[in-house]
C-alpha cells in the first residue's frame, strides 16, 4: 500500500472517529442548530430596526451580517482543533497518536477536517435558513462559486487553528487566547460591519491577515456585495496568505512536538 | 541474568540473525542485523538540581526474548520504557530497535515497536471497542485489505467479542485494560513494551496476555515488562533486572 492511499485512509478513519464521537452526543446538532437561529433571528430584527449608514436597505445589512455570522462558526472551528488537542492529552490519546505510523502532526491536521465540514454545513444551514425564512436575498449566480471560495478560505484559516494547536502542545492549555484572537478577528476581518467604519490604521493593519479579503470575497458571490478590489486579487490574497501560513503553521507544530519529545513535556498535560 | 537481554559489555557481540520468519507484513521493513531493542549510554534527567533518573542505561534485547525489568516506584522504569517507545528523548545516548532510530525512520519504527503505557489512560471514551481498535488499526497504517480482518482477528484474540459493541466509558477497568493491551498488539509489533500491564486484570485477562506474548516471542519478536519490583510476574523471562539508581542491575 502506498503511503499517501494509507495516509488518506488514515485521514479518513480520524474523520470517522470525530463524526462517531459528534454523534454520540445527540442533542449537540439541534442545540447548535437553534443558536444560530436565534442569532439570525436577532440580527434580522436588528436590521430592520437601525437605518446602517452604507447600506441602501436593511435587507443588504442583513445579507451582510449573515455571512458573517457563518464565517463566525468557520473561524471557532479553525480554533477548536487547540481544544482537541488538549483532550487528546488529558486523555492520554495523544502520546498514542506520537507513537503510531501516521503520525502527530497529520494526526492534528486530520482532527481539523471534521470541524471544518460541520462549520461549512452550518454555515449553509444559516444561509438556507435565512433564505427561507427571512427572505435573504443570495446571489445564486455566483453561489456554488462560494464551495471552493470556502474551501480556499480554510486553507488559509486553517493555519491559525494549527498554530493554537502548536502552542496547546507547549503551554498545555486549550484556550490559550483563542477567544480574544477569534473577537480580534471579528472586528478587523468585518464580519458584522464593514471595516471602513474602523480607523484607518486598523483597516491598515486588518490588510495583513486573510479573513478580511476572505469575507470579502465569500460576501461578493453569496449576497453580492461589492468588493474594494477585482475579484481575482482577493482570491490572489487568500490564496498567497496559504500558501505561506501553511506550511510555516505544520513547521510550528512539529517543531513544538519535537520540542516536547526532547524536553519529555509531551507526556505532560 | 539467563540470555536474552545483555548490558553494553555485550553489545560488541555478533547481532544474531533472525530467528523465526516475519509476519508478512513487516517482512521487508527489518533489518537482519538488528536487534529487537537496542539501548545505549541513555541518560535522562528531569530536573537539573537531582541525580539523573537514567545514569547511563545499556540494555539490549534479542530475538525471541522476555525481559523484565523492576524497581522501586520512581526509579525510572516508565521513562525508560518511554524513551525506547520514542515517545521521549534521551539527554544522551541512543536508542535503536531494527536497526531504525525512532526519529531518523520514525513512521518504520513505530510500525516495530509498541508500548502499553501504565495506567488506564489512551482511549477514546465514547468510541466502541471495535471502533476504538478500527481506528487505531488505520493510524498503524495496515493494509487496508487486510486491517478489518485483523481487527477481528485481535477481537477474538483478546476475548473481547461481547464487548466488542461497548462504548469504554462504560466499561470496567479491568475490560479496559484487555481493551489496550488489545491496541497494543493489533499492529503485530515485533517488539512489544509493557508498563504494569497486569493492573487492574482478571486471570482471564492475564491469560489472554500470555497468549499474546507467546504469538509474539514465537515470531521472533521480544518483549520488555516493567513493574515494581516487588510485583515480579508469574512469566519465566529470559533476563531480570532491577534499575537502582538511574542503572540496570542484572538479577
Amino acid at each position: 500500500m502506498s503511503e499517501f492511499r494509507g495516509s488518506a485512509r488514515a485521514f479518513r478513519e480520524v474523520l470517522a472517529r470525530d463524526l462517531r464521537v459528534y454523534l454520540s452526543y445527540r442533542s449537540r446538532l439541534a442545540s447548535q442548530a437553534l443558536t444560530s437561529v436565534f442569532s439570525l433571528t436577532l440580527f434580522y430584527y436588528v436590521s430592520q430596526l437601525v437605518h446602517v449608514s452604507g447600506f441602501s436597505s436593511p435587507g443588504a445589512y442583513f445579507g451582510f451580517v449573515i455571512v458573517g455570522i457563518a464565517l463566525v462558526g468557520v473561524l471557532y472551528s479553525c480554533f477548536s482543533v487547540a481544544d482537541t488537542v488538549r483532550q487528546e492529552l488529558i486523555a492520554g490519546t495523544f502520546e498514542r497518536l506520537v507513537l503510531s505510523p501516521f503520525g502527530p502532526v497529520r494526526s492534528v491536521i486530520a482532527m481539523a477536517v471534521f470541524p471544518l465540514l460541520y462549520a461549512f454545513t452550518m454555515a449553509a444551514f444559516t444561509l438556507a435558513f435565512g433564505w427561507a425564512v427571512f427572505g435573504l436575498q443570495l446571489h445564486w449566480q455566483t453561489v456554488p462559486l462560494a464551495i471552493p471560495a470556502m474551501a480556499l478560505a480554510l486553507l488559509a484559516f486553517l493555519p491559525f487553528g494549527l498554530a493554537f494547536a502548536a502552542l496547546t502542545v507547549v503551554m498545555k492549555q486549550g484556550n490559550v487566547g483563542t477567544s480574544w484572537v477569534i473577537a480580534l478577528i471579528s472586528i478587523v476581518g468585518g464580519l458584522y460591519f464593514p471595516i471602513t467604519l474602523l480607523p484607518e490604521w486598523v483597516q491598515t493593519a486588518a490588510k495583513f491577515q486573510p479573513f478580511t479579503p476572505a469575507t470579502e470575497m465569500l460576501r461578493h458571490l453569496l449576497v453580492d456585495s461589492p468588493q474594494a478590489t477585482s475579484a481575482l486579487v482577493t482570491i490572489a490574497k487568500v490564496a498567497l496568505f496559504a500558501a505561506v501560513l501553511l506550511p510555516v503553521s505544520i513547521w510550528a507544530l512539529r517543531r513544538a512536538i519535537r520540542e516536547g519529545q526532547r524536553r519529555g513535556t509531551i507526556i505532560e498535560y | 541474568m539467563s540470555g536474552g537481554a545483555s548490558a553494553s559489555v555485550r553489545l560488541e557481540a555478533q547481532p544474531p540473525t533472525l530467528a523465526a520468519p516475519r509476519s508478512d507484513s513487516v517482512a521487508g521493513l527489518v533489518s537482519t542485523d538488528a536487534f529487537p531493542l537496542s539501548l545505549e549510554g541513555v541518560h535522562k534527567r528531569w530536573d537539573k538540581n537531582q541525580a539523573p533518573i537514567l545514569d547511563g542505561v545499556d540494555l539490549r534485547l534479542d530475538l525471541g526474548t522476555k525481559t523484565w525489568i523492576g524497581g522501586r516506584n520512581g526509579a525510572g522504569k516508565t521513562t525508560l520504557l518511554r524513551i525506547a517507545a520514542g515517545l521521549i528523548d534521551p539527554d544522551r545516548g541512543r536508542v535503536h530497535a531494527w536497526g531504525f532510530g525512532p526519529h531518523d525512520k520514525r513512521s518504520r519504527y513505530h510500525r516495530l515497536v509498541a508500548f502499553l503505557p501504565a495506567g488506564d489512560r489512551g482511549l477514546y471514551a465514547r468510541l466502541s471497542v471495535r471502533h476504538q481498535l478500527r481506528f487505531w488499526a488505520a493510524m498503524a497504517m495496515i493494509d487496508h485489505a487486510a486491517r478489518e480482518a485483523r481487527v477481528e482477528e485481535t477481537i477474538d484474540a483478546f476475548d473481547l467479542r461481547e464487548l466488542a459493541e461497548q462504548r469504554v466509558d462504560r466499561m470496567s477497568m479491568g475490560q479496559r485494560q484487555r481493551v489496550r493491551i488489545a491496541m497494543t498488539f493489533l499492529p503485530e509489533p515485533e517488539t512489544v513494551l509493557l508498563d504494569e500491564p497486569l493492573t487492574s486484570l482478571d486471570s482471564e485477562g492475564a491469560v489472554v496476555l500470555d497468549r499474546a506474548i507467546e504469538g509474539l516471542i514465537d515470531r521472533g519478536g521480544a518483549l520488555l515488562w516493567c513493574s515494581p519490583s516487588g510485583d515480579h510476574p508469574e512469566h519465566e523471562f529470559d533476563s531480570d533486572w532491577m534499575l537502582e539508581a538511574g542503572r540496570l542491575v542484572a538479577l
